[in-house]
């Protein structure tokens, strides 16, 4: 079977995966048909079939099944927005139309991820620029500063940074790995490269710190400091970018605790949230009660117990940040385990398309993007198990947001076109190799 | 390279086995433990889609009834607030308290004892609909008890003496539980404390009205007799110290009636003595002291009264030396009480000395219309024999008749009654009220108490009382 029918055959299986959740949820609530129902199944349904049939025509090579995990993730989400906030669920529908219509203009323009190489410092300082311009220009919202408020809408720039310093780390990183890896003098007997080349992670540890201290999130600024280091060690093979990078942190984050209210906030109320119950601990422990009241089988979609008789959500937040806390009751441990493994896998496919890449750009890039994927999963999953500190990041595809569906399927995009390219130059026909060297 | 891909995948991959263990920890393991926390409110939050039993006043009225509001149900209180601080409030965010908390399982209908018809539908998974509680509160009585303390801080008992019912149990400052959950930060942090319920779980020094239970120790034990003369110099010299009468006052030659008419503290000081601890303390027991008055409420809301330390209630046989039996004998010397507890001693009084057990539920009615339950008065303690009941009884009335209490007496209603004044050491006084009509044959005890104010018992609390006795004897049936 080609890639293509694979991936066709899991999208049909993710489509049927979802319509029954969303049948479950629609037959929980029955009494309330509206056209948010209907166009719910149509626009999802089409979306994923027509980003299926682009990727046919175009990237045929390309991996098959992170598009059928994007589309189940998503189903699961736009379920469970649904099921909270049926209102919402429009919006969301229309934020993936606009999410896979970036999709589709990352691989048209694009069109082989190589020539994002060159424009690596542009990407680098995009990357920058959003996140200086969400310090400046940011509103602070639940505490912490990571939106802009543009043109009536909301903005998660971050979201998008985190590709473009993906992209820019890759490619400088892949041009000087050799140097950073050369050990030019010993400290205590640790081989430690040129002085000058601990420069870049000095930058970085800045600005992890600057946004630790300006954003007030502990949870962005630990993705952003991990993205780094985990390059870094992957470009170098050095251990010492880790150990040094992980002490830094380590240091930035005790500055924060000490210095900024917000953060030292998240800190306490992670270590013992019971005493501050109805106070700055309500968030997380109605989370865990949430959480745990969904038992080993759960309540089924549509039937678990997440709204007050006024509609409102019992976290609050339900639909963006806790929407884990949502899934794991209704589904119940098997279900949001499962959703954990969907994760898992869409990490494990990123990987071995790094791992399968001819060229050390190419392996960055996959790589970098597949970390940043699982690692801010895995901060707000173990921020609303009660894990880690608890910070305001998204669910990739699962949380209400658009900023984070758009930049989470262009993410998906650059890594089909990196195993697209990938599969072309390990096993490809001739034609295809050409028409791979004319895009160059 | 591609090992450090590899190893950033391996700790990717058992950072995810991270989630999953702890997930399984809280989602299987610790499920129950955090369903069984009292922070844990979504389980009153899931109770709130049965139709909750309605709460009925004696009269049949309701009190707190039961609202559908898309799918769920709330608590409404047609007759506005109806002794809110012992029925409690049901809410989502804060608990249950009270009755509402007390008797949850009859009122959500998942009571074992609700009948057959309960058993059925919980075997056919139909959803258990609750069962409506008559209390023993009249509404009439418990209402003008509630508007006797309007803008005051105190609280009104009024009891059955012949059952035990109880037929008003008012507190101020009060709150509304309709507006629960938009006032709770106000309330929660009002020194006043309006949640408090004042009169199972208020503590204050009874003060003279607790010289009927002295009263009830001298004559049960034959010390005393009403007649017993007495010479009251102002002044009770004992053990190093001295007891002293309200304001100074100096009575001469008094009768034992005549002491508690006028409440006189030399002479009960000597009465304390001539009994000393032991049967003092006894009395205090068969009254109730020193135990939790079975009324059926949440743990930790009704309370035991008696002598407390700093560390709480002491033991009854805690030592005390002359001085301390002499205060103690007038009320003072660290004893604390209810106002629920001073209701019963009137109430032990009015019954010819036996003290009925106190109770609220006058009955449980099941969905189906079946009486599940019923109240059956039942005595608890006999506090003093039936000669010592009638001779207390008659002092009593003196003391509304022509003492402290007169502003107690009503047109054609005969009242027996005790003042207390226990003055608090920033000045103000508690003001206290006991007694119980009408006096041949007791339909009604009751105890008053203000607190923070500048008039004694017989000028604060009495016309209270009076106003509430009158209004309760005034209804076509009590409990």
């Amino acid at each position: 079977m080609s890639r293509r029918s694979i991936e066709l055959l899991f999208l049909v299986i993710a489509g049927a995966v979802s319509t029954m959740a969303y049948v479950s949820v629609y037959a929980g609530r029955f009494r309330e048909i509206n056209r948010v129902s209907i166009i719910y199944g149509l626009v999802f349904v089409s979306i994923f079939f027509l980003l299926h049939l682009l990727v046919r025509f175009v990237l045929p090579q390309a991996d098959p099944f992170l598009l059928p995990i994007t589309a189940l993730l998503a189903a699961i989400g736009l379920t469970e927005i649904f099921r909270i906030r049926p209102a919402l669920a429009l919006t969301q529908g229309q934020w993936l139309l606009v999410g896979a219509g970036l999709f589709v203009l990352t691989v048209f323009i694009v069109r082989d991820h190589m020539k994002l190489d060159h424009y690596r410092y542009i990407m680098g300082a995009i990357g920058l620029g959003l996140l200086v311009a969400t310090i400046v220009l940011g509103t602070t919202v639940n505490g912490a500063k990571l939106w802009i408020h543009a043109f009536g809408f909301s903005i998660q720039p971050s979201e998008f940074a985190k590709l473009a310093i993906v992209i820019f780390l890759a490619g400088y990183l892949n041009d000087k790995k050799a140097l950073l890896s050369v050990p030019t003098h010993h400290v205590l007997g640790i081989p430690l490269p040129a002085a000058k080349y601990f420069g870049p992670l000095l930058i970085m540890w800045v600005l992890s710190l600057a946004m630790l201290i300006f954003m007030k999130d502990f949870g962005m600024a630990l993705l952003f400091m991990s993205i780094f280091v985990a390059l870094m060690y992957m470009a170098t093979t050095r251990i010492v970018y880790v150990v040094l990078g992980g002490g830094l942190f380590a240091a930035a984050a005790a500055i924060a605790v000490a210095v900024v209210p917000h953060v030292q906030d998240r800190f306490t109320t992670w270590l013992d949230p019971w005493p501050y119950a109805s106070t700055s601990g309500y968030q997380l422990l109605q989370s865990l009660f949430t959480i745990a009241d969904g038992g080993v089988l759960g309540a089924g979609f549509g039937r678990g117990f997440l709204l007050y008789a006024n509609r409102q959500p019992v976290v609050p937040d339900l639909q963006t940040d806790f929407i884990f806390a949502a899934i794991a009751n209704e589904t119940g441990l098997l279900g949001a385990a499962g959703v954990i493994l969907l994760y898992v896998l869409f990490m494990w496919r990123g990987f071995r398309i790094a791992v399968w890449a001819p060229d050390g750009f190419s392996k960055l890039l996959a790589a970098g993007l597949a970390f940043a994927f699982g690692l801010q999963t895995f901060i707000i999953i173990g921020g609303v198990t009660r894990l880690i500190p608890l910070t305001g990041i998204t669910l990739p595809f699962v949380s209400y947001g658009g900023s984070s569906i758009t930049a989470n399927l262009m993410l998906v995009a650059l890594l089909l076109m990196v195993s697209h390219r990938t599969n072309v130059v390990r096993e490809g026909s001739d034609l295809e190799r050409r028409r791979l060297a004319e895009r160059g | 390279m591609n090992k450090a891909i590899s190893r950033i995948f391996i700790v990717g991959v058992i950072l995810f086995v991270a989630l999953i263990l702890n997930l399984t920890w809280i989602m299987a393991g610790r499920a129950q433990w955090f369903a069984d926390r009292p922070e844990n409110k979504r389980g009153i939050a899931k109770e709130m889609k049965i139709k909750r039993g309605d709460i009925l006043g004696y009269d049949g009225s309701t009190i707190a009834g039961s609202l559908r509001r898309s799918g769920y149900y709330y608590r409404e209180y047609p007759q506005g607030t109806v002794a809110p601080q012992l029925v409690g409030y049901d809410s989502v965010r804060y608990g249950r308290s009270g009755i509402e908390d007390e008797l949850n399982d009859e009122l959500t209908g998942q009571s074992t004892d609700l009948g057959v018809q309960s058993w059925i539908d919980r075997i056919l998974g139909r959803k258990p609909k609750g069962a409506s509680v008559q209390l023993t509160l009249v509404p009439a009585v418990q209402k003008e008890a509630q508007k006797a303390l309007s803008g005051l801080k105190g609280a009104i008992v009024v009891l059955d003496p012949k059952t035990g019912a109880l037929i008003a149990s008012a507190s101020a400052p009060t709150y509304d539980p309709a507006n629960l959950e938009d006032d709770w930060a106000r309330l929660s942090n009002d020194p006043g404390a309006p949640l408090l319920n004042r009169p199972t779980q208020g503590l204050y020094p009874p003060g003279s009205a607790f010289k009927v239970v002295t009263a009830t120790s001298g004559l049960d034990n034959g010390k005393v007799t009403p007649d017993t003369e007495f010479i009251d110099t102002g002044t009770y010299v004992v053990f190093g110290g001295k007891v002293t009468n309200y304001g100074g006052a100096v009575f001469g030659p008094n009768d034992f009636t005549t002491a508690l008419t006028y409440s006189i503290n030399t002479t009960f000081g000597k009465v304390g003595n001539l009994l000393g601890r032991k049967r003092l303390i006894s009395s205090m027991q068969r009254f109730g002291f020193y135990q939790t008055p079975p009324l059926p409420l949440p743990r930790g809301t009704v309370v035991p009264s008696g002598r407390y330390s700093k560390n709480g209630l002491l033991s009854p046989d805690a030592f005390m030396d002359p001085l301390a039996v002499a205060w103690a004998a007038v009320g003072q010397e660290q004893i604390l009480s209810t106002p629920l507890q001073m209701a019963l001693v009137a109430a032990g009084v009015a019954n010819g000395g036996r003290v009925m057990k106190p109770y609220y539920t006058q009955q449980v009615v099941a969905a189906s219309g079946a009486v599940v339950q019923k109240a059956q008065p039942a005595q608890w303690l006999v506090a003093m024999k039936p000669a010592t009941a009638s001779e207390l009884n008659i002092m009593m009335q003196r003391v509304v008749n022509a003492g402290t209490g007169t502003a107690a007496a009503l047109e054609g209603i005969q009242v027996a009654g005790k003042t207390g004044t226990a003055e608090r050491g920033d000045g103000s006084n508690l003001a206290w009220f006991i007694a119980f009509a009408p006096a041949e044959d007791p339909q009604v005890a009751i105890a008053v108490i203000i607190e923070d104010t500048q008039s004694t018992g017989g000028e604060a609390a009495a016309p209270l009382a009076a106003a509430v006795i009158k209004t309760a004897l005034a209804q076509p049936s009590l409990p």
